[in-house]
């Protein structure tokens, strides 16, 4: 179900204050956020997020075609290594 | 022969099903075409006046979007969606369900047909 449009889209709001503050900073920082629930919003592109996935920050370089989607969506929180092959075992990698 | 929106050429059907040969016009669709047309769904298509096909065709061109305009829509749409590296995207570009399916088992229609891994049993023992 999508979400009611009475609400408008959910942005983390202390993160917003953030860009904000470097906008009028004129400053263009990495910010660092736990809120991958955060949609994006057009005064996020350009703007890099480091965006933790459970164990580490992905960087996440914000696009004009990225608004409307979450933050989340872009930063992976599981690892595929690859099937085991019978006569190598595991690659390391 | 009828021709509607393009090279689609349904015939001895009732209209209302004939016109779903067309890509992007389903049974809801095809419905609403033929009420706001006035035109009986029972009808068979070739017994539709010059006249009717016409309306029935300036209505498709005008409002909907079928066929292969359709078709390339929805392919930028999936594209758009692989080039911004989002989940959705990395899921289609995986061949893997995209809307949150289990793909433990089953998941065969995006997987395709079986892949059998040889020694995987052994593997799970």
């Amino acid at each position: 179900m999508s979400r009611s449009l009475k609400k408008g889209p959910h942005v983390d709001y202390k993160l917003y204050l953030k860009v904000e503050k470097q906008e009028a900073a004129g400053e263009n920082k990495p910010i660092k956020t736990w809120a991958r629930a955060c949609t994006i919003v057009p005064e996020f592109i350009g703007r890099t997020f480091q965006v933790h996935n459970g164990r580490s920050f992905i960087d996440v370089y914000v696009t004009e075609d990225m608004v409307g989607h979450k933050l989340g969506e872009f930063s992976h929180t599981r690892t595929f290594r690859g099937h085991t092959n019978k006569k190598e075992g595991l690659k390391a990698r | 022969m009828p021709r509607i929106a393009g090279v689609d050429i349904p015939d001895r059907k009732k209209i209302l099903f004939s016109l779903q040969y067309v890509h992007g016009i389903g049974p809801k669709v095809a419905a609403d075409i033929l009420s706001r047309t006035g035109i009986d769904p029972d009808r068979r298509a070739n017994e539709l006046t010059d006249d009717e096909v016409t309306n029935i065709a300036s209505l498709i061109d005008d409002e909907l979007v079928v066929e292969g305009a359709l078709r390339r829509q929805v392919a930028q749409s999936i594209q758009r969606l692989r080039e911004i590296n989002c989940w959705r995207g990395d899921r289609h570009k995986k061949g893997l369900p995209v809307r949150g399916q289990s793909s433990k088992t089953n998941a065969r229609t995006r997987k395709g047909k079986k892949k059998t891994v040889a020694g995987k049993k052994a593997v799970g023992k």
